[in-house]
This record gives structure tokens, sequence and C-alpha cells, in this order.
């Protein structure tokens, strides 16, 4: 697992170790063997579904919940079974969870309160941090007379004013307009380069994910499916599960039996090389990689379901059996609703999984 | 939703089961009526209820206060005497009874009383300085008039070392008993919301004493506080007060009828500021412990902060509840031993049952005015204030 | 931005008081916790341990000093429960059914009554005249003045005022106006929450005796009713204020009338509210003495008259018999409790609370 990590890390940067942990809920598993190495100062992010156990992880390594199994260790140190505030993180969460009743400085300053530290040292600390963030101006508001682009920057400067060692963040966006969420990635990525702090990021938004990640972790089920830079992830997926939930519109899939090196659906045909025979295997290609050509001119026929001009391009839908398929294409594009086109792709750009298990398979398109 | 009215027009589609043409029919017309009028009838017969039960009744005992009613056969004969029942309370022959027995004050008397009225007039002054509204003054200065005539009242009684009437003692009830209940209450509240096992068996428990009728409370601790056949009679004997009574010691008996009174409330403070704990969101919890705060600074720094709105009210509520303690002095002691638990509301029946009705108007209605006073100010300084600021 | 140390050493008093992760208790705090909430268990429930033991227990029981333990201290006896259950029977069934049928009407009335007033307040602008409103008690004064010092029969006072007053609105009100608020209605009704019983229950009762309704179950719960007539307001009135709007709007937009809307979709929205409203008012009524004391004589004596009956004077206090009536005081209570608990959230009472 080579990792290159882009930005230098803050001389007391942490590495992060996750180790074989687990969690039960009475029967339900929620996280299995979870195995990751964080590297010092790198931005990790956890990505998958709702559900599928990153946020039970993230509360783990903040110690917020308790590890049924496993190890989670901070550069040196153990810190399996130590309290949260013995183990120098800061979190940012989703709600953000700003004390009502305390102005952006007094929540600000909070965990400097309550580590002890005299006022007077406090409030440049507070004043600082308030300004990494751009909120000096409002430390007298309380966080009710705040816009939500606004709390998001306040629960940031209470988790960078005592500089841990990790940053864990729960889907610190996902209160934000689609606007406001673009702009707040940008500005988060852009400082945690600057502190260099080793950071947790979770999150259900693939883009986020692709946009902040110096490397993604996707999960599924407990289970972690794959570790990679977001380039990795999205051109080489491990499986079904990582090939279809990276990518928006996500990846095109068909599903066929698999004789002679043939893959069969329907009506259609597709040759493929070193193919396993007699199996059920699945198709993927991306909306990008494709182009609608007339009918009979690509691989296979399918039926316009509808075609929608997104402004820089036109994403055509067409049908084919039960599955829908798209396609992005230049947007002076024009096609008819319930118009029989051709899809074409490039056989390098095709992936192969079995329908089973969802494995990718070293098959390709002939 | 300012009004629902929809008016019958003849000629108008869907104007009603009858048709077009034909008159409505009664029951039509009627429901037609009614949905014209529900603004009105929606309230109206709260307000009516009220007026005929409460506002009514509460002129009348007004008028009663300021009236001598003698009965006589077949009725009764209403005489209009102006301010002597109040003034028999306050002034005359009544007033060891109501506000308790003055003597000459003792110097922690002295003491008391300047200190007090000492704090008041800072508190009026620093009012006019800072800011200023005739209606706030005014307000204020009711207060401020009945803070001091309190505090004169304790200071030349209770603290010059002589008994204190009806109105002292339920005061007693209303801030230290109120102010006790408030504390177990807010502390068991607090030990329940930690994550212990057999939360709901506890929560279950302590509510019980809630649903017992007060006069059965009073008799159950009456009952308990023998000394020679309750339960804890050896106790007694085996500290040497085996031939105790509460007809004797007026302060046993005043805080054995508030540990009946606290046995009957703290449930009700506690169910609902356990409710106000469980529903601080746990993420304010969670970063609180995540920022590194200890036990006790979660407590003041967060969880007390969130909480104290709740508490506040309340407290409002219970202190509201608390002047009107009539059973338990009743059952307990009867307001002995003399009139050392009696509460006003105790003062007032008994002054009905001597047919003193006219007496035992003008105690209510002192009650009333004490009650309203404290709780309004006490409504505008500390709630309003609270909405205010956050 | 300022450094915290970063490294931590337990020292013993944290190891005692701080959990070893989070979840969990540490020792000490386990001690000291589950102390305290036994101590406080037992100060809860030893009084009605001994309620219930004395209820088995004979007259010589109980003056003969403290038992404690049923069958090894003295032997149990039914003889109380006999008493009031099969000889007695006729008394204590009718005071039982007296404070059933009132408590159930009483509670029904005012949270019907109540809550019709919440939502109106909640939903319907009003803007009542403070002018009127004073014309009106000038009225009630007269009409006070006129039946106590001058002995006029009370209906023939009544028609003449209510006369007067509608002259005088016509004439006075119109022309002079300070208009009040939902906000002072809301206040005005709630703050009748302050009046100790003890203010009114004289007047009540000379009006109960001036329409020949003393000692009858329409006076009790129509008392019972304005009595709580505040809570159920207070309560209910957050309760409708916290449902949003649209659900309303929408019946409004498919033709409902305000009834309809209120009894299809206002109603069975707030059943959480509605039965947290009814279990406290119903306590309330169950367990209330003093109005009671006041307005009845024998037909209609409810349970908590019963219990101070059994100070029977001279023969001292009947203990034995007073627990049992106490005890069969909890049950319904408890019954009632259990039946509405599955719909009280939590939070019902809280938002009220929160100001």
């Amino acid at each position: 697992m080579s990792t290159e990590v882009k930005n230098a890390p803050a001389l007391d940067a942490k590495r992060l170790v996750i180790r074989k942990m687990n969690k039960h809920y009475g029967t339900f598993h929620a996280v299995k063997d979870l195995d990751i190495e964080v590297e010092p100062g790198e931005f990790l992010v956890l990505l998958g579904p709702s559900g599928c156990g990153k946020s039970t992880a993230l509360r783990m390594i903040a110690g917020l919940e308790e590890i049924t199994s496993g190890e989670v260790i901070m550069g040196d140190r153990d810190v399996t079974h130590i309290l949260p505030k013995y183990r120098d993180i800061a979190m940012v969460f989703q709600s953000y969870a700003l004390y009502p009743h305390k102005t952006v400085a007094e929540n600000i300053g909070f965990p400097l309160k309550v580590a002890g530290i005299p006022p007077e040292q406090r409030e440049k600390s507070v004043h600082d941090a308030a300004a990494q963030v751009q909120m000096e101006t409002l430390l007298e508001r309380y966080p009710r007379e705040l816009s939500g682009g606004q709390r998001q920057r306040v629960a940031l400067a209470r988790a960078i004013i005592r500089r841990p060692s990790a940053f864990l963040m729960d889907e610190p966006l996902s209160n934000l307009d689609a606007k406001l969420r673009g702009f707040m990635r940008a500005e988060l990525k852009h400082m945690q380069h600057e502190l260099g702090v080793t950071t947790i990021y979770v999150t259900h938004d693939q883009i986020e994910a692709m946009t902040l990640a110096h490397r993604v972790a996707i999960m599924r089920d407990g289970v972690l499916q794959q570790l990679g830079t977001p380039a990795e992830v999205y051109t080489n997926p491990a499986n079904l599960f990582v090939a279809g939930f990276m990518g928006s519109p996500p990846m095109n899939f068909v599903e066929g039996g698999v004789n002679n090196d043939v893959l069969t659906f329907g009506d259609n045909k597709i040759n493929l090389s070193a193919a396993p025979e007699g199996e059920n295997v699945t198709l993927g290609f991306r909306p990008e990689d494709a182009t609608v050509v007339k009918a009979g001119e690509g691989r296979f026929d399918a039926k316009v379901y509808t075609a929608e001009m997104t402004g820089d391009l036109t994403l055509v839908t067409m049908r084919l059996g039960k599955s829908m398929m798209t396609v992005k294409m230049p947007k002076d594009f024009m096609v008819d609703f319930d118009e029989l086109v051709g899809i074409e792709f490039p056989s390098d750009l095709a992936y192969l999984f079995t329908t089973k298990d969802g494995a990718r398979l070293s098959a390709t398109v002939a | 939703m300012t009004s629902t009215t929809r008016r019958v027009e003849n000629g108008q589609p869907g104007t009603g089961p009858a048709g077009h043409d034909h008159p409505l029919s009664r029951s039509a017309r009627m429901n037609e009526w009614i949905d014209g009028h529900a603004r009105q009838l929606f309230i109206m017969p709260a307000v009516i209820m009220i007026l005929i039960f409460s506002i009514f009744p509460l002129v009348a005992s007004l008028i009663i206060a300021f009236s001598r009613i003698r009965l006589k056969a077949g009725g009764y004969q209403v005489r209009f005497v102006g301010f002597q029942n109040f003034s028999k309370q306050i002034f005359g022959s009544e007033q060891f009874h109501f506000l308790g027995t003055f003597t000459t004050l003792s110097i922690l008397g002295w003491v008391v009383g300047l200190a007090a009225s000492g704090s008041i007039a800072w508190w009026m002054y620093r009012y006019v300085r800072q800011q200023f509204s005739i209606v706030g003054f005014i307000g204020r200065l009711i207060t401020a008039f009945v803070g001091l005539a309190l505090a004169w009242m304790f200071a030349a009684t209770f603290f010059s070392g002589n008994q204190f009437g009806t109105l002292g003692v339920t005061l007693f009830y209303v801030f230290v008993g109120c102010g006790l209940q408030f504390l177990i209450g807010l502390g068991l509240a607090f030990l329940c919301s930690q994550p212990i096992r057999g939360r709901n068996a506890f929560r279950v428990m302590f509510f019980i004493p809630m649903m017992i009728t007060p006069i059965g409370v009073g008799y159950i601790f009456r009952m308990l506080a023998d000394t020679t056949k309750g339960p804890f009679a050896p106790v007694w004997q085996w500290v040497g007060l085996g031939d105790f009574t509460w007809a004797t010691d007026p302060w046993a008996a005043r805080i054995f009828i508030i540990v009946g009174d606290s046995w009957q409330w703290i449930p009700f403070i506690f169910i609902i500021l356990l409710a106000a704990f469980e529903n601080i969101p746990r993420d304010y919890v969670e970063a609180g412990e995540v920022d590194g705060a200890s036990n006790w600074q979660i407590f003041k720094e967060i969880s007390w902060p969130q909480v104290m709105p709740v508490a506040v009210t309340v407290m409002l509520i219970r202190v509201i509840e608390g002047f009107k303690i009539v059973d338990l002095p009743n059952i307990m002691t009867s307001g002995g031993p003399g009139i050392a638990t009696e509460s006003m509301s105790l003062h007032s029946l008994f002054a009905w049952r001597s047919l003193d009705l006219g007496q035992s108007a003008a105690i209510a209605y002192l009650l009333l005015f004490v009650t309203v006073v404290i709780c309004v100010s006490f409504f505008n300084l500390v709630v309003v204030n609270r909405m205010r600021q956050s | 931005m300022t450094d915290i140390p970063k490294h931590y050493q337990p020292t013993f008093f944290q190891r005692l008081f701080e959990p070893p992760t989070i979840g969990k208790m540490a020792v000490g705090t386990k001690v000291v916790v589950y102390t305290l909430l036994l101590i406080w268990s037992a100060f809860v429930l030893f009084p009605i341990y001994w309620l219930f033991i004395t209820s088995f227990k004979t007259a010589a029981d109980v003056n003969g000093g403290p038992y404690y333990l049923p069958f090894i201290d003295f032997m149990p006896s039914l003889h109380a429960w006999h008493e009031l259950f099969i000889i007695d029977y006729e008394d204590t069934l009718r005071a039982y059914f007296n404070s059933i049928v009132i408590s159930l009407a009483a509670t029904g009335l005012a949270v019907l009554i109540g809550s019709m007033a919440a939502y109106a307040l909640a939903r319907v602008k009003y803007q009542p005249n403070l002018v009127t409103i004073l014309l009106f008690i000038l009225t009630m004064i007269g009409v006070l003045v006129a039946i106590g010092s001058y002995g006029v029969d009370w209906w023939l006072v009544t028609a003449v005022a209510v006369a007067v007053f509608f002259f005088l609105m016509k004439a006075i009100s119109s022309r002079y106006q300070i208009l009040l608020h939902n906000g002072d209605i809301l206040f005005w009704m709630i703050s009748q929450r302050i009046l100790a019983p003890i203010v009114v229950v004289v007047p009540i009762y000379m009006m109960f005796q001036s329409v020949r309704l003393l000692d009858t179950h329409i006076a009790i719960i129509l008392t019972y009713t304005v009595v709580n007539l505040p809570i159920v307001i207070w309560l209910m009135y957050d309760f409708f204020s916290s449902i949003p709007k649209d659900l309303e709007e929408s019946a409004q937009l498919d033709g409902a009338t305000m009834i309809m809307t209120f009894r299809e979709v206002v109603l069975p929205l707030s059943r959480a509210g509605l039965a947290a409203t009814t279990l406290l008012v119903m306590i309330l009524c169950w367990n209330e003495y003093l109005l009671a004391l006041f307005l009845s004589t024998a037909k209609a004596q409810t349970m908590p008259i019963l219990v101070a009956a059994m100070n029977a004077g001279e023969r001292g206090i009947l203990w034995w018999s007073m627990s049992v009536v106490i005890i069969v005081m909890i049950i319904p209570v408890v019954f009632l409790a259990m039946v509405l608990q599955r719909y009280i959230s939590k939070g019902v009472l809280l938002g009220a609370v929160k100001g």
C-alpha cells in the first residue's frame, strides 16, 4: 500500500493505527476487523452508505463508543481504553454541537477553559483560532445568531484551538446547502493542509471523499472494502460495490451469463477474454467513458428513456430490460424519447465482476 | 388561519346538502352557524367557566373580605366594614396569629432588618440608575415594599427570638421546603440520568408518592412519626426522646411537615428535571468529553445551563402550589403546637370553621397578594431576565 | 495557540471516580450513585410498606408498639378489609363510585374544554377589549352587592345585570378600545392556577347553595373542571403550538371546518400530550380534599373524605381502615398510569416547562 502524503505533516502530527477493531451491539456486528493506518498529517476519508459503520468506527477512535475488540494507537500510545479527554483529539460533529448558551468566543475557548488555562491566555488563542476561520469579528455572537456556514467555522475553530494530535470529523458539511458545501470543502482542505494535522473524516458523499482525501477508505456493512487514493479507487475499484458507489452518475452495469467467452444478456452478446465459464458476470462501464451512437453501431442497443441537459453536458438515460444506464454526451447532443440507439465503450475501460459476490475479475472485454 | 368562515350564498355550487334553490334544512343551517362561529365556540366554554367559577367567586371573596357576615335565620346579613378585617390581622388582635408576636427587636433582629433594607434600597438605586421605565419602577416598588415588610417581620419575630405567625410559616414552607425539594429532586434527576442499571425501575419507584392523596400522605407520616408506636419508636427510645411529642417543639413539627411535603413533591421535580437532563443533545456532552472536560465541568458548563430554563419554570410551578399548602399541616399537626405549623390556607380554613367568613376571606386575600407579588417578581426578575439572555 | 498537557497519569482519586472507558462507571462513582439511589428508594418505599402492613394489623397490633414483619412480629388480619368491603361496603363503594364518576367527568370536561381553548389560542387571533372586561367586572360587583347587602333575588339581579351590561357595552365599549391579545388571554387563564382553593371556596359554596346543588356530583365536577383548566390550557397550548400548521392548512384546503380539523387532524396528532395531561389532571382530581370537604356532606363524598373520616374523633384514628382506604385509592391511579404510559413520551411535560 504505497501512500503519498502530499503536504508536509506538522512536526507533532501523529500516526494513527487502527488494528482489528470490532464493534458488537448485542448480536449486531457493526464494525468488522477494521485495519487502517493513518500516516502523520494525512487526510483520510471514511466513505460509505448510511449504516455502514463508518460513524461507529469514528466514535470508537474518539473514545465515545466502547471498542469490543482491537486497538487504537496514536503515535506511540495505546489509547484503546482511555477516556476521550485523554486522547488528545478534537472532533467536529455533524450537528456542530455548539453550546447554545455560550458565545462564539466561549465556545471556541471551551477546550482551554476546561484545561484550566487562565482567561488572559485564552483570549489570544481564541482570537487566533477565530482569525484562522475568519470569525474574529463575530466573537460575541451566540450560535443561534449565526448562519450554517458560520457555525461550521466556529466548530472548526473549537477543534483547532488546542492543536490536537488528530481531527475527527463526522459528516461536518452535511447540514450545509450545496453551494456553501463546495466552498467549505475547499476551505477545509486548505486548512488541513496548513495545519498538517492527521485527520479522519466521515462522509457518505463520494464527491467530498474524492476532493478532500489523500486516501479513501470505503466501508460497507462494517467491512472495509478498499483503501487507496481517490484516483485508485475510482479507476481501479476492488469490487462491484466500490465501482457502483464511486462516481456520479454511478457506473452502468449489465448482467448476464458467460458461455464460451461470450457474455449474453437479453438478445445482446459481448465477447470477453479469459472469462470464467458458465458463471454469471456483471459488466460495468462509466457514463463518461461511453458514447451514444446510432442503433446497431454500438456494442448493444437500448431505448432512450430520457435525456437531461445539465448545462455543460447532456445525460442520456436508456433502458435495457430492467436496468437503466446513463451516458454523458456533449451538451448539444439531441435525441428523442423512445428512440433506439446504440451504446459504445472502449474495451479497456470496461470492468468485470462476478455477480455472485461482486469480486473483480481479471477478465477483459475483447 | 384567521377565520374558517364559509358563508352560504344561494346559487353557488357546493354550498351544502340542501342544493341550489331550496332553503337549507334546519340541521344544515345549524352546522353553518356553528362553523361560522367556531372561533368563539372554541374559547367561550373555558372563558365562561372561569368567569363563573373563578372570577365571580374571587370578586365575591373580595366583597366578603371587606364585610362582616352574620348568619341569621334563612340566610345571612352582610355589613360593609372597610379594611377592618385586614387591619385586625395586620395591626389588631389577630396580629400575633398572622404576623407573629412582636416585642422589642433584638440586636440580631436589627442587624438582619437593616441589612435586608440596605440591600433592597441598593437594588432599587441600581435599577433607577441603570434603566428606568414607569411600569418597571412601580413593579419593583411593590416588590421592594413587600420584601421590606417581610424582612422586618422576620427580623422582629424569628431573629428576635419570638414566634412568627402563619405568614412566616407559609414562607418557611415555600422557601425552605421548595428549596430543599429542588436540590434533592435535581440531584436525583442527575443521578438517574447517568448510565446506571435499573433506571426505569428507579424512575417508576420515585414517582409513586405523587400518586398518593396529600391527606393520605399526612396520615402516613403521622403514623411514622409516632414516637411510641411508630416504626422508629426504638430509635426515639435509644436517643432518649421516648417521651418526646411533636406537639411541644415548633421547629421539629415544622420540619416534620416539610419532610412529608418533600416526600410527596420531590417526584414531580425529579420527573421533569430527569426528562430535561435526558433531553440534552448527546452531542453537547460528547463534545465536552472530547474537549477534555471533567464530569463536574460537563455538569456545570453544559448540562446545567441546558436544564436551567426548565428548572426555573418547575420551581415557579412548585412555589405556586407550595403557597397553597393546607392538607399536610391540617392532618399532621392541626397547625400545632399552638400556631407553629399553621399555614395561611389553614388559618383561613380555621377562620371559616369558626364562621368568621370576613376574616377567612381577608386572610385568603392576603395569601393571594403575597403569592402574586412573589410569583410575579420571580417571573419578571428571573424568568424574563433569562429569556432575554437566551 | 496554547499548549495544554497531553499526557495523562491517573491519580488514585481519578482511578476511583473516572470511568475506565466511556459508558462504564468507575467503582467509586458506582458506589456513591447506587448508595444514594438506594437510600432514596428506602425513603420512598418504607412509608408505603408501613401503610401496607398497617392495613393488615388489628388495633392491638398498632397500639401495642411497633411491629415490623407480618407473620413474625404479628399475625396479619383481614379485619379492616372485611369491615370496609363486607360490613360497611355501602359507604366504601359509594365513595369509590363518587370518586370515579367525579374524576372521570371532571378530567374529561377539563381536557375537552381546555384543549379547545388552547387550540383556539394557538391558532386563532383574538382581540378582546379591555374596556368591555372592566365593565363586566363592575357589573359583577354590582350584582354581588345587590344580592349580599340588599337581599335581592339572585336571578332577578342577574337578569337586570345582563341587560345593563349589554347596554353599556354597546354604548361605551365601541367608543373606547384597549385591545388585548392572545398572550394576555393565555396568561389570564393560566394565572388562575395561582388562586388557592381557599380564596374562592366560600363563594363557590354559597353559589351552589343558592341553586341547591350542594352535595351533588355536578357541583364537585364543575369546580374540579375549572380548577384544572389552567393546567390543561397551559400544557396543550404548548403542544398545539408545536404541531406544524401544514396538516391543518391542508385539511382546510380540503374543505374541513375548524371543528372537523380539530377532531380529525389535531386531536389524533396530540395523543401524547392528551395522555400526559389527562393523567396529571386525573391524579389531581382523584386526590383533592379541601374542595370536596366544602362541597359534599354525605351523598357526594369522595375517597379523600373517607380517608379523613377514619379519624373517628373520640375513638381515635382507625389506622388499619385508613390504610386500606389509602391503598385502594392508589390502585386505579397506578392502573391508569400504566394504560396511558405508552402514549406519554418523556418530552411532553418538558415542552411546556421550557418557557
